[in-house]
């Protein structure tokens, strides 16, 4: 039974191992092999899992061979971003600091330092935990995900990415390409708040704000919280609400009400109840708007 | 599966499975056991090794992937009994207790400094995060890192100097 | 009191003697060892809390050439795993490989393979047929509970009933406690209960065994007691002790886990001689997390105090968690009762005290063995009781500390000293100027959402289990001292060094008795077959017992080194000195005021060899005197996130009375090292059950189970640790211990802090965010 199966000082389970060098190589391997096999990418989810029994794949697919899935790109419609970029090589991008702060500040926040050397940005989002930093971060920004199958390439909002919990729209045979995200303008502040139990730990609760004033009221707000539902979410709701407010403590309460309310308990919910979960999501919405503001004053 | 890669500074070939994680193949084919396992799911640091400089954890790489790259085990920093100046701050701050953690550390603090030579207190905790030290508390470990940084900041304007006409 | 002598190497900044090893990842632990034709063995664990296994079927293992154990193959004897109390203190209900498997993770069968993968996929391919029973996962249930965990058990041999899931009791009275509690002004009673905490060391569970030729063993083990390794193999498997080498390793870190000889030991051992070729068993981390954890305890405290500060009575109902075995329960009994009352002064007590099985991991030491939950509960009631009777709490502490000239109990009621040194009092009264105690915030003044608060905790733990009479407690050890012909000397001991530095202390020791430059002292790596018997490295004996062997050999081979001496020099023995001479790297023997009339250890040592007089070496073995308490206490300041329920820690000031301090550094670096212990004690660490399964709620997976990493801990300059001014009589130099008093008034403090911050109390381990907001609600609603 299960404790017998468990032993993570190997691998238990033998596979087939590939090593494509081109998208469209792995797209192949992943269409003959479809659910018998998994990408390999920083391997700090997959490998995990695999250790832990809850995933045996016939076959590994490993990405980081493939030159296009990685890499950095400012372009005039936005910043694309390499699905196996590893997150140390985001966090040390002076362009991504500087332009897409709230993403760094959430790539940051995730794990340590060895296993942002390994794991990729496509990994953080593909293994779609709803606690997964990089996409609260990533729905805050209004990213998309570019996949590639079979058919060719589409480009779909990562808001509509994330299905479930470990459950990404992508089918068998598509992969991840790419996630972009649109320039911020000059008048926009952001934060990334995060609550664990250590500062080595993932999310009890997570929170991304993209805030853009128009004098002293909101002109456009969005939004993001993970690890309170299914998968990371917008908080559409208090996104409206906050349009065209000025941002007093009682609209910045109202609004991290809004954002509690979000809260969707789950049956095998360990780590922490929904009464908490509504508390600190509650507060690090107003952290979050506060310092999101405070940003946007102090350019 | 012939793999080939640099491991201490000497290249090196193996034949592995594919499920070979690097770990193992350092300790059990290799003796090289300065490489700790200490949980298996990157939760603990210990089996931490350098990959072309960047700390990485051997206990959730495949030792196919390190075909063809660069490989640092705590066994390739001193030279014999010639100590490198992170492994002698570490001595001399008494941040060596139990000695598990030790070479994780030590590697792990090898990459700070070459990375951040100045680095802050606080910089030093966030980048030490990923080992774990059950016996320390971390006081000394962290004196032992800001030691290393002033001697080797020391020790490039020593040779700055020196150069310097 | 101190003894202002000036130390030659004690006290000195030195380099650890194996610390090379260390940070050259060159030290071998039990882990690293690999040997030629070596055998990887895994564990059979049982899925279920609670069971009979009803057939096992190791075919399919064997058909893939793995070697297969069963519980049949197993010499039918039933032991004690801890081999330090006297028999008929000695508890006994454990097999080595278990057909009635009482807890998830017990071992019930074993393989071993030519690598870990087949091992593995061995382990995979055995058949069990089980038949589940019913579990009980909390001691007060399991006591209600019809069916018994172990039916019989035994104590010195002979088999005993348990009845209500009971293990062993312990009842002690002295004096009249409701005469006392008469006397009060205020008495005040709460329930207490504590986490399970899991040891966490990082280098798991190991073992190597090597068949001899002539049916001998060699083992390499993770083991606190090499000696206690050899005589419970002897007892299981009846080989002649002689024939049992129980090699000394390096470990990663013990913290009490290894005092008993570990479950993969005897497996091993088993399998070695099963297949006549050495086998190797490591542990994964999951099944480390289910091989031990701490006694998880459940405290009815009451304690009675007059309004002129004194305490008049206490009585103390503990329930000890222990899990599906008892590994040293009875003594635990003892040690709380003897923690609690050493604490403070009371002058009428009643202890009521039940080990209860549970069908959970089996507990064990965790560094403080029971103080760190007897000290929570007590530190936490000394400061509602102080407030009660409308003293300071810090100043309620000072007026009833066990201290100079009172009675303490070191190792339960059957081990009693005097104290004979005590700093307690220099350790309080400067902490609290340091941290500014008396203006510390009130919570009734605090409104905003980060609230700050500064608490105290304090106490103590005991050096060795020594004492003036023997007890039922085995406290013991011994060394070998060498002079080398070139002047530098061996010492061997089987006492284990954790880490701590110990064995560095103990060259110290030796060189500063012998007047030897620190490096001409080797440390050897002995084994079973080389030492003479030392108990176990626990009780935060290392320095203070096994630096007393080390200081008794070291001075009967001055002795011999005097003779010898006096007879090179025509002079006479008793009126010769010792210096060290650094520009020779010798030991030098002089008579004083005499030119010319002086040696090296070097030439006498030569000397002695060409005139055949013989190897100068000594072997002892060594008794302490006595049992004396280090103290400790720790002031800490947190600042409390309302909203968020999480504690920050601001700064933490920590006093530590160890008598003569012989390695500074190492010494703060255990101060560091309990605190961050006792810290995450409060306020994170537990291993919860799933009741659906009767499993660990996170299988084993250690990424749940997390401790504060170096950013949430505070700054370097916010970390003051100190040493009071003491001398200890009975010790090495003055010397006493420091291990365990390091982490045991710890969560004392912690948890005081957050009361001072919030106005609220806790009464349950750890201190979460999640019930502090809980706790700050129902105020709200109040």
């Amino acid at each position: 039974m299960y404790i017998n199966k468990l032993n993570t000082h190997i691998i238990p389970i033998r596979f087939e191992y590939h090593a494509p060098t081109s998208v469209e190589g792995a797209v192949e391997l992943l269409s003959k092999y479809g659910e018998e096999a998994r990408l390999l990418a920083g391997g700090t989810d997959l490998l995990v899992k695999m250790k832990q029994r809850l995933v045996e794949p016939k076959y590994i697919i490993n990405i980081k061979k493939i030159k296009e899935l990685a890499g950095i790109n400012e372009r005039k419609d936005g910043i694309h971003i390499g699905a196996a970029t590893k997150l140390r090589t985001i966090e040390r991008s002076k362009m991504i600091k500087e332009k897409l702060p709230v993403l760094h500040e959430a790539v940051i926040s995730i794990g340590s330092v060895q296993i942002r050397n390994m794991a990729t940005i496509g990994g953080n989002l593909c293994n779609a935990s709803p606690s997964a930093d990089s996409a609260t971060a990533l729905l805050a920004l209004d990213a998309k995900a570019r996949i590639f199958g079979p058919e060719g390439a589409t480009i779909i909002p990562l808001e509509k990415f994330f299905v479930g919990p470990g459950q990404t729209i992508l089918k068998p045979n598509e992969i991840m390409v790419e996630v972009s995200s649109p320039h911020l303008t000059e008048d926009i502040g952001t934060s990334f708040m995060k609550v664990g139990w250590t500062s080595f730990d993932i999310a009890t609760v997570n929170i991304a704000v993209v805030l853009k004033l128009e004098g002293e009221a909101v002109n456009n707000c969005r939004i993001a919280l993970g690890a309170c539902a299914p998968t990371p979410i917008r908080t559409h709701r208090a996104e409206e609400f906050l349009k065209g407010k000025e941002l007093t403590s009682e609209v910045l309460e109202e609004a991290a009400n809004i954002v509690s309310e979000y809260v969707r308990p789950r049956a095998h919910w360990r780590r922490a109840p929904s009464e908490y979960r509504k508390a600190v999501s509650k507060a690090l919405a107003m952290d979050a708007l506060t310092i999101a503001r405070k940003r946007i004053e102090g350019m | 599966m012939k793999i080939e890669f640099t491991l201490n500074g000497r290249r090196r070939q193996f034949d592995v499975e594919p499920n070979q994680l690097l770990l193992n193949l350092l300790r059990e084919k290799l003796y090289l056991t300065g490489t700790k396992y200490g949980c298996g799911i990157g939760e603990c640091g210990a089996c931490t090794v350098l990959l072309e400089g960047e700390p990485v954890l051997s206990c959730l790489t495949l030792a196919v992937d390190v075909d063809g790259r660069e490989v640092k085990t705590i066994e390739g920093v001193a030279k014999g009994d010639n100590l490198d100046v992170v492994q002698e701050a570490y001595l001399e701050e008494a941040a060596v207790q139990c000695g598990f953690c030790t070479p994780g550390f030590i590697l792990t603090t090898e990459a700070l400094l070459r990375e951040n030579p100045d680095p802050s207190e606080e910089e030093i905790r966030e980048y030490l995060k990923g080992n774990f030290c059950r016996c320390t508390g971390y006081v000394n470990i962290i004196k032992a890192v800001k030691t290393a940084a002033s001697r080797l900041r020391q020790a490039r304007n020593q040779t700055s100097k020196e150069q310097t006409p | 009191m101190s003894s202002k002598k000036a130390f030659r190497v004690l006290g000195k900044r030195t380099i650890r003697k194996d610390g090379i090893a260390k940070v050259t990842g060159q030290e071998k632990f039990s882990s690293d060892i690999i040997l030629p034709n070596m055998l990887y063995a895994r564990m059979l664990k049982s899925p279920y809390p609670h069971a009979r296994v009803k057939s096992m079927d190791v075919s399919g293992a064997e058909e893939m050439g793995a070697v297969a154990l069963t519980p049949q193959e197993i010499p039918d004897v039933k032991f004690c795993p801890r081999l330090v109390s006297t028999p008929e203190a000695t508890y006994k209900d454990w097999k080595v490989l278990s057909e009635k498997p009482v807890y998830v993770g017990e071992p019930i069968g074993a393989v071993a393979a030519e690598t870990e993968e087949e091992a593995q996929r061995a382990l995979e391919a055995i058949k069990v047929e089980y038949e589940p029973l019913e579990a009980t996962f909390d001691a007060l249930d399991s006591m209600k509970l019809r069916q018994q965990l172990h039916d019989e058990i035994l104590l010195k041999d002979e088999g005993i009933k348990v009845k209500n899931n009971v293990g062993c009791h312990l009842d002690i009275t002295e004096g009249d406690v409701e005469k006392g509690f008469g006397e009060a002004d205020v008495v005040l009673e709460r329930t207490y209960r504590t986490n399970r905490r899991y040891q966490n060391q990082l280098e798991t569970k190991s073992v190597v065994v090597r068949p001899e030729p002539g049916g001998g063993i060699t083992v390499w083990s993770t083991t606190q007691s090499i000696h206690n390794s050899r005589l419970l193999l002897h007892e299981i498997f009846g080989i002649p002790v002689g024939k049992i080498r129980v090699m000394k390793v390096a470990a990663g870190g013990f913290f009490g886990s290894s005092i008993q000889v570990n479950p993969v030991v005897p497996v091993a051992v088993a399998l070695a001689l099963k297949s006549w070729r050495p086998v190797k068993m490591t542990y994964t981390r999951e099944e480390d997390l289910h091989d031990h954890v701490s006694y998880q305890m459940i405290f009815n405290l009451k304690l009675g105090a007059k309004r002129d500060g004194t305490l008049t009575a206490g009585q103390l109902e503990a329930y000890l968690d222990i899990g599906g075995h008892q590994i040293q329960a009875y003594p635990l009994l003892g040690c709380v009762v003897g923690w609690w009352v050493s604490l403070y002064k009371l002058p009428h007590i009643k202890y009521v005290g039940k080990a209860v099985y549970t069908n959970k991991v089996p507990s064990c030491a965790f560094r403080g063995y029971g103080s760190p939950q007897i000290t929570w509960a007590v530190e936490n009631l000394m400061d509602e009781l102080a407030e009660a009777v409308g003293w300071d709490p810090l100043d309620f502490r000072l007026k009833n500390y066990i201290g100079l000239g009172d009675v303490f109990w070191g190792q339960g009621p059957t081990v009693k000293c005097i104290v004979q040194s005590c700093g307690v009092e220099e350790i309080l009264t400067k902490g609290a100027e340091m941290v500014d105690w008396y203006h510390r915030p009130r919570p009734e003044e605090q409104t905003g959402r980060y609230r700050r608060g500064i608490g105290v905790g304090r106490g103590f733990h005991t050096s060795s289990a020594g004492a003036p009479v023997p007890s039922a407690v085995v406290d013991f050890g011994g060394a070998i001292l060498k002079l080398n012909e070139d002047g530098t000397l061996d010492y061997i001991t089987a006492l284990m060094d954790h880490g701590g530095g110990t064995m560095t202390a103990h060259a110290k020791i030796i060189a500063e008795e012998l007047c030897v430059p620190l490096e001409n002292v080797n440390i050897v790596q002995g084994d079973t077959q080389t030492t003479v018997y030392d108990v176990c490295t626990h009780a935060s004996r290392g320095v203070y017992a096994g630096g007393g062997a080390a200081l008794k050999v070291a001075r009967k081979v001055k002795d011999k080194l005097r003779d010898y001496a006096a007879k090179m020099l025509d002079a006479y023995p008793n009126a010769v000195k010792f210096r060290c001479d650094r520009e020779r790297g010798q030991g030098v023997i002089y008579a004083e005021g005499v030119e010319g009339k002086e040696l090296t250890f070097e030439e006498i040592a030569s000397t002695a060899r060409y005139k055949n007089w013989g190897t100068i070496a000594s072997v002892e073995s060594y008794r302490q005197p006595s049992c004396p308490p280090h103290f400790t206490g720790y002031f800490v300041e947190v600042e409390v996130d309302t909203w968020t329920g999480k504690v920050k820690l601001l700064r933490v000031v920590a006093g530590a009375d160890i008598g003569t301090v012989i390695n500074p550094e190492l010494a703060a670096a255990q101060v560091h090292g309990g605190f961050l212990q006792g810290w995450s004690m409060a306020i994170i660490e537990d291993t919860p059950y799933d009741p659906e399964n009767g499993d660990l709620m996170n299988r084993g997976f250690i990424n749940n189970y997390k401790i504060p990493p170096p950013p949430d801990l505070p700054q370097l300059d916010d970390f003051t640790v100190f040493f009071a001014h003491t001398y200890e009589p009975t010790g090495p130099f003055g010397a006493k211990g420091l291990g365990e008093g390091a982490l045991n008034p710890v969560a004392g403090a912690a948890s005081n802090a957050i009361c001072n911050a919030l106005g609220v109390r806790f009464y349950e381990l750890p201190i979460t965010p999640i019930k502090i907001l809980r706790a700050l609600k129902e105020k709200e609603v109040e």
